[in-house]
Protein backbone atom coordinates (compact mmCIF):
# COMPACT_ATOMS: atom_id res chain seq x y z
CA UNK A 1 0.00 0.00 0.00
CA UNK A 2 1.43 3.54 -1.07
CA UNK A 3 1.07 6.16 1.82
CA UNK A 4 -0.43 8.97 0.13
CA UNK A 5 0.08 12.71 1.11
CA UNK A 6 -1.68 13.59 3.57
CA UNK A 7 -4.18 16.32 2.64
CA UNK A 8 -4.93 15.34 -0.58
CA UNK A 9 -8.94 14.33 -0.90
CA UNK A 10 -10.10 10.63 -0.38
CA UNK A 11 -12.83 8.34 -0.97
CA UNK A 12 -13.75 6.34 2.05
CA UNK A 13 -16.06 3.55 2.58
CA UNK A 14 -18.49 3.97 5.90
CA UNK A 15 -18.32 1.16 7.71
CA UNK A 16 -20.64 2.06 10.53
CA UNK A 17 -22.76 4.44 10.96
CA UNK A 18 -25.07 5.06 14.20
CA UNK A 19 -27.35 7.46 16.15
CA UNK A 20 -25.29 7.15 19.69
CA UNK A 21 -27.51 9.48 21.77
CA UNK A 22 -30.33 11.50 21.58
CA UNK A 23 -28.57 14.59 19.82
CA UNK A 24 -25.43 12.88 18.58
CA UNK A 25 -23.94 10.35 15.67
CA UNK A 26 -20.76 8.32 14.68
CA UNK A 27 -19.69 7.29 11.64
CA UNK A 28 -16.47 5.38 10.73
CA UNK A 29 -14.88 5.32 7.33
CA UNK A 30 -12.28 3.55 5.74
CA UNK A 31 -10.38 5.28 3.40
CA UNK A 32 -8.53 3.19 0.18
CA UNK A 33 -4.78 4.45 1.29
CA UNK A 34 -3.29 4.08 4.32
CA UNK A 35 -4.24 7.17 6.98
CA UNK A 36 -2.64 9.00 9.37
CA UNK A 37 -3.64 11.20 12.08
CA UNK A 38 -2.82 12.98 15.43
CA UNK A 39 -5.82 13.83 18.27
CA UNK A 40 -6.94 17.22 17.68
CA UNK A 41 -6.33 17.16 13.58
CA UNK A 42 -9.43 16.63 11.52
CA UNK A 43 -11.18 15.62 8.67
CA UNK A 44 -13.19 17.93 6.25
CA UNK A 45 -16.25 16.27 4.65
CA UNK A 46 -17.96 17.08 1.07
CA UNK A 47 -21.57 17.53 1.25
CA UNK A 48 -23.53 17.09 -2.05
CA UNK A 49 -25.25 20.11 -3.47
CA UNK A 50 -23.25 21.86 -0.22
CA UNK A 51 -20.08 24.61 -1.00
CA UNK A 52 -18.95 24.55 1.74
CA UNK A 53 -17.17 21.07 3.35
CA UNK A 54 -17.91 20.22 6.67
CA UNK A 55 -14.81 19.88 9.33
CA UNK A 56 -15.06 17.42 12.14
CA UNK A 57 -12.50 16.28 14.84
CA UNK A 58 -11.27 13.03 14.46
CA UNK A 59 -12.90 11.31 17.64
CA UNK A 60 -10.99 7.83 16.92
CA UNK A 61 -8.15 5.75 14.09
CA UNK A 62 -8.38 2.33 14.41
CA UNK A 63 -7.83 -0.32 11.70
CA UNK A 64 -7.32 2.61 9.15
CA UNK A 65 -11.17 3.37 10.05
CA UNK A 66 -11.68 6.93 10.96
CA UNK A 67 -14.29 7.48 13.51
CA UNK A 68 -16.37 11.08 13.54
CA UNK A 69 -18.54 12.12 16.12
CA UNK A 70 -21.41 15.26 15.46
CA UNK A 71 -24.43 16.96 15.99
CA UNK A 72 -27.29 17.46 13.12
CA UNK A 73 -26.85 21.37 12.85
CA UNK A 74 -27.88 21.66 9.40
CA UNK A 75 -28.25 20.53 5.61
CA UNK A 76 -24.60 19.08 5.75
CA UNK A 77 -24.38 17.19 8.80
CA UNK A 78 -28.56 16.15 7.56
CA UNK A 79 -26.79 14.45 4.47
CA UNK A 80 -23.78 12.66 6.99
CA UNK A 81 -26.25 11.20 9.40
CA UNK A 82 -28.47 10.12 6.53
CA UNK A 83 -25.04 7.89 5.22
CA UNK A 84 -24.93 4.00 5.75
CA UNK A 85 -22.99 1.24 5.78
CA UNK A 86 -21.21 0.81 2.33
CA UNK A 87 -21.54 4.74 1.01
CA UNK A 88 -19.04 6.19 -0.37
CA UNK A 89 -17.91 9.49 1.03
CA UNK A 90 -15.13 12.30 -0.31
CA UNK A 91 -12.77 13.77 2.65
CA UNK A 92 -9.68 15.93 2.91
CA UNK A 93 -7.44 15.39 5.76
CA UNK A 94 -5.88 14.56 8.26
CA UNK A 95 -5.75 18.45 8.39
CA UNK A 96 -4.64 21.21 11.22
CA UNK A 97 -1.94 20.83 13.81
CA UNK A 98 -3.11 18.61 16.35
CA UNK A 99 -2.33 18.35 20.12
CA UNK A 100 1.15 17.78 21.02
CA UNK A 101 1.27 15.60 24.24
CA UNK A 102 3.92 13.64 26.67
CA UNK A 103 3.21 10.96 28.42
CA UNK A 104 5.27 12.11 30.82
CA UNK A 105 2.66 14.83 32.10
CA UNK A 106 -0.16 14.17 33.61
CA UNK A 107 -2.66 15.41 31.36
CA UNK A 108 -6.20 16.39 32.03
CA UNK A 109 -9.24 16.36 28.94
CA UNK A 110 -12.18 18.22 29.29
CA UNK A 111 -14.57 17.63 26.89
CA UNK A 112 -18.00 19.71 26.75
CA UNK A 113 -20.79 17.92 24.40
CA UNK A 114 -19.94 16.72 20.91
CA UNK A 115 -16.44 18.45 22.19
CA UNK A 116 -15.70 15.04 23.57
CA UNK A 117 -14.69 13.84 20.34
CA UNK A 118 -10.57 15.10 19.80
CA UNK A 119 -9.36 14.50 23.56
CA UNK A 120 -11.34 11.07 23.64
CA UNK A 121 -9.02 10.26 20.56
CA UNK A 122 -6.40 11.95 22.54
CA UNK A 123 -7.21 10.39 26.11
CA UNK A 124 -7.11 6.55 23.67
CA UNK A 125 -3.40 7.93 22.18
CA UNK A 126 -2.17 9.01 25.76
CA UNK A 127 -3.17 5.66 27.22
CA UNK A 128 -1.85 3.56 24.62
CA UNK A 129 1.35 5.44 24.53
CA UNK A 130 1.58 4.74 28.38
CA UNK A 131 1.02 8.21 29.45
CA UNK A 132 -1.30 9.39 32.56
CA UNK A 133 -4.59 11.28 31.53
CA UNK A 134 -7.68 11.74 33.04
CA UNK A 135 -11.08 12.22 30.78
CA UNK A 136 -13.76 14.13 32.23
CA UNK A 137 -16.96 14.68 30.53
CA UNK A 138 -19.76 17.51 30.34
CA UNK A 139 -23.23 17.18 28.76
CA UNK A 140 -26.58 18.83 28.97
CA UNK A 141 -28.40 16.01 30.28
CA UNK A 142 -28.55 11.85 30.54
CA UNK A 143 -29.31 11.03 26.43
CA UNK A 144 -27.19 13.07 25.25
CA UNK A 145 -24.54 10.98 26.28
CA UNK A 146 -22.96 8.88 23.15
CA UNK A 147 -23.23 4.90 23.89
CA UNK A 148 -19.96 4.02 22.31
CA UNK A 149 -17.17 6.54 24.41
CA UNK A 150 -16.38 6.10 27.46
CA UNK A 151 -15.50 8.42 29.96
CA UNK A 152 -13.13 8.86 33.37
CA UNK A 153 -15.94 10.86 35.03
CA UNK A 154 -19.48 12.96 33.39
CA UNK A 155 -21.02 15.57 34.52
CA UNK A 156 -24.97 16.77 33.25
CA UNK A 157 -26.22 20.00 33.81
CA UNK A 158 -29.29 18.53 34.81
CA UNK A 159 -27.89 16.13 37.32
CA UNK A 160 -29.58 13.10 35.23
CA UNK A 161 -26.41 11.14 35.07
CA UNK A 162 -22.70 11.75 36.95
CA UNK A 163 -22.04 14.90 38.41
CA UNK A 164 -24.47 17.36 38.39
CA UNK A 165 -23.78 20.62 37.04
CA UNK A 166 -21.88 22.05 34.33
CA UNK A 167 -18.28 21.25 33.72
CA UNK A 168 -17.16 24.36 34.72
CA UNK A 169 -18.23 23.53 38.21
CA UNK A 170 -16.06 20.77 38.19
CA UNK A 171 -12.57 21.89 36.43
CA UNK A 172 -11.02 23.81 39.73
CA UNK A 173 -11.90 20.64 41.92
CA UNK A 174 -10.14 18.45 39.27
CA UNK A 175 -7.32 20.46 38.83
CA UNK A 176 -6.75 19.98 42.79
CA UNK A 177 -7.33 16.27 43.18
CA UNK A 178 -5.50 14.63 40.10
CA UNK A 179 -3.01 18.00 39.56
CA UNK A 180 -2.81 17.91 35.77
CA UNK A 181 0.60 19.16 34.84
CA UNK A 182 -1.07 19.67 31.48
CA UNK A 183 -5.18 20.46 30.26
CA UNK A 184 -6.46 19.77 26.91
CA UNK A 185 -10.23 20.81 26.20
CA UNK A 186 -12.64 20.98 23.08
CA UNK A 187 -16.46 22.14 23.53
CA UNK A 188 -18.35 25.31 22.97
CA UNK A 189 -16.43 28.58 23.09
CA UNK A 190 -17.40 30.17 26.36
CA UNK A 191 -16.10 26.69 28.43
CA UNK A 192 -12.93 26.79 26.44
CA UNK A 193 -12.46 30.57 27.30
CA UNK A 194 -13.66 30.15 31.01
CA UNK A 195 -11.60 26.29 31.17
CA UNK A 196 -8.34 28.90 29.84
CA UNK A 197 -8.99 31.06 32.52
CA UNK A 198 -9.27 28.92 35.35
CA UNK A 199 -6.31 26.84 33.98
CA UNK A 200 -4.10 30.44 33.69
CA UNK A 201 -5.45 31.09 37.37
CA UNK A 202 -3.52 27.64 38.57
CA UNK A 203 -0.73 28.32 36.24
CA UNK A 204 -1.40 25.06 33.79
CA UNK A 205 -0.69 24.96 30.41
CA UNK A 206 -4.29 24.81 28.40
CA UNK A 207 -4.84 23.72 24.85
CA UNK A 208 -8.27 24.38 23.30
CA UNK A 209 -9.35 22.84 19.86
CA UNK A 210 -11.42 25.48 18.73
CA UNK A 211 -14.25 25.28 16.09
CA UNK A 212 -15.44 27.72 13.13
CA UNK A 213 -16.38 27.88 10.04
CA UNK A 214 -14.46 27.18 7.33
CA UNK A 215 -14.05 27.50 3.81
CA UNK A 216 -10.77 25.94 2.48
CA UNK A 217 -9.92 24.04 5.22
CA UNK A 218 -6.34 24.96 4.36
CA UNK A 219 -5.07 28.20 5.44
CA UNK A 220 -6.07 29.89 2.45
CA UNK A 221 -9.41 31.56 2.09
CA UNK A 222 -8.75 33.58 5.50
CA UNK A 223 -12.42 32.65 6.65
CA UNK A 224 -11.74 30.85 10.07
CA UNK A 225 -9.25 33.37 11.32
CA UNK A 226 -8.89 34.09 14.86
CA UNK A 227 -6.53 36.56 17.12
CA UNK A 228 -3.65 35.36 18.96
CA UNK A 229 -2.12 37.33 21.48
CA UNK A 230 2.21 36.93 20.69
CA UNK A 231 4.49 38.69 22.13
CA UNK A 232 2.61 41.31 22.94
CA UNK A 233 1.33 41.53 19.00
CA UNK A 234 -1.72 40.70 18.10
CA UNK A 235 -1.72 38.52 15.11
CA UNK A 236 -4.27 36.67 12.60
CA UNK A 237 -4.46 32.79 12.95
CA UNK A 238 -6.33 30.54 11.29
CA UNK A 239 -8.22 27.92 12.77
CA UNK A 240 -7.92 25.21 9.86
CA UNK A 241 -4.47 25.46 9.22
CA UNK A 242 -2.34 27.44 11.98
CA UNK A 243 -5.19 25.10 14.77
CA UNK A 244 -7.60 24.16 15.44
CA UNK A 245 -5.55 23.59 18.77
CA UNK A 246 -4.03 26.82 20.46
CA UNK A 247 -2.88 27.30 23.69
CA UNK A 248 -5.67 29.04 25.71
CA UNK A 249 -3.18 32.27 27.31
CA UNK A 250 -3.06 33.28 23.74
CA UNK A 251 -6.50 33.28 22.02
CA UNK A 252 -8.00 36.85 21.83
CA UNK A 253 -11.14 35.86 23.38
CA UNK A 254 -14.13 37.43 22.21
CA UNK B 1 -1.94 14.64 -32.47
CA UNK B 2 -1.72 17.66 -29.64
CA UNK B 3 -4.46 20.33 -29.23
CA UNK B 4 -3.87 23.70 -28.92
CA UNK B 5 -5.35 25.06 -25.46
CA UNK B 6 -3.56 28.36 -25.58
CA UNK B 7 -4.89 32.08 -25.58
CA UNK B 8 -3.32 34.85 -27.32
CA UNK B 9 -5.27 37.94 -27.28
CA UNK B 10 -3.00 41.10 -26.80
CA UNK B 11 -0.90 40.45 -23.95
CA UNK B 12 -2.69 38.19 -22.72
CA UNK B 13 -0.89 34.91 -22.99
CA UNK B 14 -2.34 31.98 -21.68
CA UNK B 15 -1.20 27.85 -22.01
CA UNK B 16 -4.48 27.12 -21.31
CA UNK B 17 -8.09 28.82 -20.43
CA UNK B 18 -8.31 27.82 -16.81
CA UNK B 19 -7.09 30.54 -14.06
CA UNK B 20 -8.00 29.86 -10.24
CA UNK B 21 -9.17 33.12 -8.52
CA UNK B 22 -7.94 35.73 -6.81
CA UNK B 23 -8.96 34.95 -3.07
CA UNK B 24 -9.40 31.40 -3.22
CA UNK B 25 -5.94 29.79 -4.15
CA UNK B 26 -3.37 31.62 -2.16
CA UNK B 27 -0.52 33.48 -2.98
CA UNK B 28 1.40 30.17 -4.68
CA UNK B 29 1.58 26.58 -3.69
CA UNK B 30 -1.00 26.38 -1.19
CA UNK B 31 -2.89 23.95 -3.27
CA UNK B 32 0.06 22.04 -4.26
CA UNK B 33 -0.87 19.40 -2.58
CA UNK B 34 -3.85 18.84 -4.26
CA UNK B 35 -2.87 20.23 -8.06
CA UNK B 36 0.36 21.07 -10.26
CA UNK B 37 -0.12 24.50 -9.92
CA UNK B 38 2.46 24.93 -12.97
CA UNK B 39 -0.08 23.31 -15.39
CA UNK B 40 -2.75 26.07 -14.74
CA UNK B 41 -3.54 28.47 -17.22
CA UNK B 42 -2.60 31.22 -14.43
CA UNK B 43 -3.21 31.32 -10.83
CA UNK B 44 -4.56 34.80 -9.82
CA UNK B 45 -2.86 36.09 -6.28
CA UNK B 46 -4.81 36.83 -3.20
CA UNK B 47 -5.71 40.43 -2.88
CA UNK B 48 -2.33 42.24 -2.52
CA UNK B 49 -2.12 45.85 -0.70
CA UNK B 50 0.43 48.12 -0.75
CA UNK B 51 0.40 47.69 3.52
CA UNK B 52 -0.28 44.18 5.06
CA UNK B 53 -3.99 44.49 6.07
CA UNK B 54 -5.75 42.08 9.16
CA UNK B 55 -8.71 41.90 7.56
CA UNK B 56 -12.34 42.02 9.23
CA UNK B 57 -13.32 40.61 12.74
CA UNK B 58 -14.75 37.92 13.69
CA UNK B 59 -17.56 36.10 11.30
CA UNK B 60 -15.79 36.08 7.78
CA UNK B 61 -17.79 33.34 6.17
CA UNK B 62 -21.50 31.93 5.77
CA UNK B 63 -22.79 29.21 3.17
CA UNK B 64 -25.36 30.18 1.93
CA UNK B 65 -28.26 28.39 -1.11
CA UNK B 66 -25.64 27.46 -3.57
CA UNK B 67 -22.45 29.15 -2.85
CA UNK B 68 -21.49 31.78 0.50
CA UNK B 69 -20.75 34.94 1.50
CA UNK B 70 -17.17 36.18 2.31
CA UNK B 71 -15.84 39.25 4.28
CA UNK B 72 -12.48 38.72 4.52
CA UNK B 73 -11.55 42.31 4.29
CA UNK B 74 -8.62 41.82 2.22
CA UNK B 75 -6.45 40.39 4.79
CA UNK B 76 -3.23 39.88 2.90
CA UNK B 77 0.29 40.21 3.19
CA UNK B 78 0.77 43.49 1.38
CA UNK B 79 2.91 43.64 -1.70
CA UNK B 80 6.58 44.16 0.20
CA UNK B 81 6.72 40.70 1.94
CA UNK B 82 4.94 39.55 -1.27
CA UNK B 83 7.76 40.28 -3.30
CA UNK B 84 10.09 38.78 -0.84
CA UNK B 85 8.50 35.85 0.21
CA UNK B 86 5.90 34.69 -2.37
CA UNK B 87 7.32 35.75 -5.59
CA UNK B 88 10.31 33.57 -5.86
CA UNK B 89 8.35 30.53 -5.31
CA UNK B 90 6.13 31.04 -8.18
CA UNK B 91 9.35 32.24 -10.50
CA UNK B 92 11.31 29.04 -9.37
CA UNK B 93 8.18 26.73 -9.59
CA UNK B 94 7.88 27.92 -12.88
CA UNK B 95 3.67 29.21 -12.16
CA UNK B 96 1.87 31.69 -14.71
CA UNK B 97 0.79 34.31 -12.73
CA UNK B 98 -1.60 37.32 -12.06
CA UNK B 99 -0.98 39.46 -9.44
CA UNK B 100 -4.42 40.90 -7.77
CA UNK B 101 -3.64 44.19 -6.41
CA UNK B 102 -5.70 46.22 -3.93
CA UNK B 103 -5.58 50.52 -3.33
CA UNK B 104 -7.37 52.71 -1.13
CA UNK B 105 -6.25 55.18 -3.47
CA UNK B 106 -5.55 56.08 -7.19
CA UNK B 107 -1.96 56.87 -5.42
CA UNK B 108 -1.60 53.30 -4.23
CA UNK B 109 -2.28 51.34 -7.29
CA UNK B 110 0.05 53.32 -8.89
CA UNK B 111 2.77 52.34 -6.05
CA UNK B 112 1.66 48.76 -6.29
CA UNK B 113 1.62 48.52 -10.37
CA UNK B 114 4.79 50.20 -10.28
CA UNK B 115 6.48 47.88 -7.45
CA UNK B 116 5.40 45.07 -10.25
CA UNK B 117 6.77 46.99 -13.49
CA UNK B 118 10.23 46.84 -11.36
CA UNK B 119 9.77 43.08 -10.43
CA UNK B 120 8.96 42.02 -14.14
CA UNK B 121 5.67 41.32 -13.12
CA UNK B 122 3.45 39.79 -16.47
CA UNK B 123 0.20 39.99 -15.56
CA UNK B 124 -1.94 42.14 -12.85
CA UNK B 125 -5.22 42.57 -11.85
CA UNK B 126 -6.94 45.27 -10.12
CA UNK B 127 -9.27 44.69 -7.79
CA UNK B 128 -11.47 47.51 -8.08
CA UNK B 129 -14.94 45.52 -7.11
CA UNK B 130 -13.98 44.06 -3.45
CA UNK B 131 -17.10 45.22 -2.03
CA UNK B 132 -16.03 44.24 1.55
CA UNK B 133 -13.78 47.41 2.74
CA UNK B 134 -15.50 50.47 3.63
CA UNK B 135 -12.65 53.04 2.11
CA UNK B 136 -12.24 53.33 -1.31
CA UNK B 137 -12.24 50.20 -3.13
CA UNK B 138 -16.24 49.94 -3.85
CA UNK B 139 -16.06 53.50 -5.73
CA UNK B 140 -13.05 52.54 -8.18
CA UNK B 141 -15.59 50.07 -9.87
CA UNK B 142 -18.78 51.47 -9.70
CA UNK B 143 -18.31 54.79 -11.69
CA UNK B 144 -16.58 55.36 -15.10
CA UNK B 145 -15.12 58.22 -14.58
CA UNK B 146 -12.85 57.50 -11.37
CA UNK B 147 -12.33 54.12 -12.86
CA UNK B 148 -10.73 55.72 -16.23
CA UNK B 149 -8.77 57.82 -14.14
CA UNK B 150 -7.40 55.02 -12.18
CA UNK B 151 -6.73 52.22 -15.14
CA UNK B 152 -5.12 55.12 -17.21
CA UNK B 153 -2.73 56.22 -14.08
CA UNK B 154 -1.97 52.79 -13.50
CA UNK B 155 -1.12 51.64 -17.65
CA UNK B 156 0.86 54.46 -17.61
CA UNK B 157 3.52 53.00 -15.01
CA UNK B 158 2.68 49.46 -16.16
CA UNK B 159 4.07 47.49 -19.70
CA UNK B 160 2.86 44.39 -18.69
CA UNK B 161 -1.00 42.92 -18.99
CA UNK B 162 -3.05 44.85 -17.27
CA UNK B 163 -6.39 42.86 -16.48
CA UNK B 164 -9.60 44.96 -14.49
CA UNK B 165 -11.63 43.01 -12.77
CA UNK B 166 -15.36 44.44 -12.86
CA UNK B 167 -17.91 44.35 -9.91
CA UNK B 168 -21.72 43.28 -10.58
CA UNK B 169 -22.74 45.79 -8.38
CA UNK B 170 -23.23 48.68 -10.66
CA UNK B 171 -26.01 49.56 -12.89
CA UNK B 172 -24.22 49.84 -16.60
CA UNK B 173 -21.52 47.30 -16.15
CA UNK B 174 -20.97 48.15 -20.61
CA UNK B 175 -20.45 51.64 -19.71
CA UNK B 176 -17.55 50.78 -16.49
CA UNK B 177 -16.27 47.93 -19.31
CA UNK B 178 -15.57 50.62 -21.81
CA UNK B 179 -14.18 52.71 -19.63
CA UNK B 180 -11.77 50.35 -18.07
CA UNK B 181 -10.51 49.59 -22.36
CA UNK B 182 -10.39 52.82 -23.49
CA UNK B 183 -7.90 53.28 -20.08
CA UNK B 184 -5.86 51.36 -21.81
CA UNK B 185 -6.80 47.98 -20.12
CA UNK B 186 -5.41 44.38 -21.92
CA UNK B 187 -8.36 42.62 -20.84
CA UNK B 188 -11.27 42.69 -18.13
CA UNK B 189 -12.64 39.61 -15.74
CA UNK B 190 -15.65 39.13 -14.75
CA UNK B 191 -17.31 39.16 -12.30
CA UNK B 192 -15.95 39.74 -8.80
CA UNK B 193 -18.64 38.71 -5.68
CA UNK B 194 -22.42 40.26 -5.70
CA UNK B 195 -22.86 42.16 -2.62
CA UNK B 196 -25.60 40.29 -0.22
CA UNK B 197 -26.53 39.54 3.28
CA UNK B 198 -26.95 36.20 4.86
CA UNK B 199 -29.09 36.23 7.85
CA UNK B 200 -29.51 32.58 9.70
CA UNK B 201 -32.25 33.24 13.01
CA UNK B 202 -32.55 30.71 16.06
CA UNK B 203 -34.67 30.37 18.60
CA UNK B 204 -33.16 29.19 21.66
CA UNK B 205 -34.40 29.50 25.49
CA UNK B 206 -37.22 31.95 24.30
CA UNK B 207 -35.17 34.34 22.78
CA UNK B 208 -34.56 34.90 18.72
CA UNK B 209 -30.64 34.84 18.25
CA UNK B 210 -29.56 36.29 15.22
CA UNK B 211 -26.22 35.73 12.95
CA UNK B 212 -25.65 37.79 10.14
CA UNK B 213 -22.73 37.97 7.62
CA UNK B 214 -22.69 40.54 5.21
CA UNK B 215 -19.88 40.65 1.84
CA UNK B 216 -19.77 39.62 -1.17
CA UNK B 217 -21.65 36.37 -2.45
CA UNK B 218 -20.03 33.46 -4.70
CA UNK B 219 -20.31 29.95 -5.50
CA UNK B 220 -22.95 28.76 -8.14
CA UNK B 221 -25.69 30.96 -7.25
CA UNK B 222 -24.05 33.86 -9.07
CA UNK B 223 -23.45 31.76 -12.64
CA UNK B 224 -26.49 33.21 -14.20
CA UNK B 225 -25.19 36.89 -13.33
CA UNK B 226 -21.78 36.55 -14.18
CA UNK B 227 -22.60 34.80 -17.40
CA UNK B 228 -24.97 37.68 -18.16
CA UNK B 229 -22.52 40.38 -17.17
CA UNK B 230 -19.98 38.75 -20.03
CA UNK B 231 -22.38 38.23 -22.61
CA UNK B 232 -23.19 42.08 -21.59
CA UNK B 233 -19.41 43.64 -21.99
CA UNK B 234 -18.84 41.02 -24.92
CA UNK B 235 -20.87 42.98 -27.04
CA UNK B 236 -19.26 46.10 -26.49
CA UNK B 237 -15.50 45.37 -26.10
CA UNK B 238 -12.76 44.79 -28.44
CA UNK B 239 -10.52 43.19 -25.31
CA UNK B 240 -10.82 40.20 -23.89
CA UNK B 241 -12.83 38.44 -21.38
CA UNK B 242 -12.13 36.20 -18.24
CA UNK B 243 -15.25 34.90 -17.05
CA UNK B 244 -15.32 34.12 -13.34
CA UNK B 245 -18.79 32.84 -11.03
CA UNK B 246 -19.73 29.50 -9.84
CA UNK B 247 -17.66 27.43 -12.12
CA UNK B 248 -17.77 23.94 -11.28
CA UNK B 249 -17.99 22.09 -14.50
CA UNK B 250 -16.39 21.61 -17.94
CA UNK B 251 -20.52 22.33 -18.89
CA UNK B 252 -20.05 25.65 -16.89
CA UNK B 253 -16.87 27.01 -18.70
CA UNK B 254 -18.59 26.41 -22.44
CA UNK B 255 -21.13 28.30 -21.41
CA UNK B 256 -19.29 31.34 -20.31
CA UNK B 257 -16.98 30.27 -23.82
CA UNK B 258 -20.04 30.61 -25.90
CA UNK B 259 -21.32 33.74 -24.54
CA UNK B 260 -17.86 35.36 -24.97
CA UNK B 261 -15.32 34.79 -22.44
CA UNK B 262 -11.64 33.94 -23.89
CA UNK B 263 -10.54 31.98 -20.16
CA UNK B 264 -12.20 31.16 -17.06
CA UNK B 265 -11.37 31.52 -13.50
CA UNK B 266 -12.56 29.36 -10.75
CA UNK B 267 -12.70 30.16 -7.62
CA UNK B 268 -15.17 28.86 -5.29
CA UNK B 269 -15.16 25.60 -6.53
CA UNK B 270 -11.45 25.38 -5.37
CA UNK B 271 -12.69 25.12 -1.95
CA UNK B 272 -15.29 22.79 -2.76
CA UNK B 273 -13.09 20.48 -4.62
CA UNK B 274 -9.63 21.27 -4.31
CA UNK B 275 -8.07 19.83 -7.38
CA UNK B 276 -10.64 20.63 -10.12
CA UNK B 277 -8.80 23.54 -11.73
CA UNK B 278 -6.43 20.95 -13.18
CA UNK B 279 -9.05 18.38 -13.69
CA UNK B 280 -11.17 20.64 -15.78
CA UNK B 281 -8.18 21.43 -18.14
CA UNK B 282 -7.80 17.55 -18.86
CA UNK B 283 -11.77 17.01 -19.01
CA UNK B 284 -11.12 20.28 -21.95
CA UNK B 285 -8.09 18.61 -23.29
CA UNK B 286 -9.80 15.24 -23.81
CA UNK B 287 -13.28 16.98 -24.34
CA UNK B 288 -10.96 18.48 -27.43
CA UNK B 289 -9.31 15.32 -28.87
CA UNK B 290 -11.76 13.14 -28.86
CA UNK B 291 -14.01 15.54 -30.75
CA UNK B 292 -11.59 16.77 -32.98
CA UNK B 293 -11.06 20.37 -32.30
CA UNK B 294 -7.38 21.33 -32.66
CA UNK B 295 -7.14 24.60 -30.69
CA UNK B 296 -9.56 26.57 -28.33
CA UNK B 297 -10.03 29.32 -30.90
CA UNK B 298 -11.92 26.57 -32.80
CA UNK B 299 -13.59 25.41 -30.02
CA UNK B 300 -14.73 28.94 -29.16
CA UNK B 301 -16.13 29.35 -32.92
CA UNK B 302 -17.99 26.61 -32.58
CA UNK B 303 -19.54 27.03 -29.24
CA UNK B 304 -20.50 31.25 -30.44
CA UNK B 305 -22.23 29.56 -33.48
CA UNK B 306 -19.45 31.77 -35.48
Amino acid sequence: MVVPKQNKSHKARITEASKVSRTLYYIKFKPETVFESKPGQFVSIFCPDHTLRRPFSIASLENNEIGVLFKKKGSGTEYIAGLKTGDTIDFLGALGNGFKFDINKKSLLIGAGVGVAPVYYLQTEIQNAGGNSRLIAGFMSKDEIPSNLSFDEVCTNDGTFGLKGSILDYVEQEIETYKPDVIYSCGPHIVLQKISETSQKYNIPCYVALEKVMACSIGVCRGCVIKLQKNGKIVNASVCQDGPVFKGDEIVWQ
Amino acid sequence: MAVDLSVNKGKLKLKNPILTASGTFGYNFEYGRFVNVASLGAIVTKAISLEPRPGNDWQRICETYGGMINSIGLENVGIKKFIEEKLPFLIKGNVDFIVNLAGASIDEYVQLAQICEANNINAVELNVSCPNVKSGCLEFGTDETVLHNLVSQVREVYSGCLIVKLTPNVTSVEKIALAAQDAGADAVSAINTVKGLSVKIRYINGKFQKETVQGGLSGKAVKPIALGVVNRISQVLDIPIIGIGGIYSLDDVFEFLSVGADAVQIGTANFTHPDISERLIEELKDFMESNGFQSLNELKEKLRGE
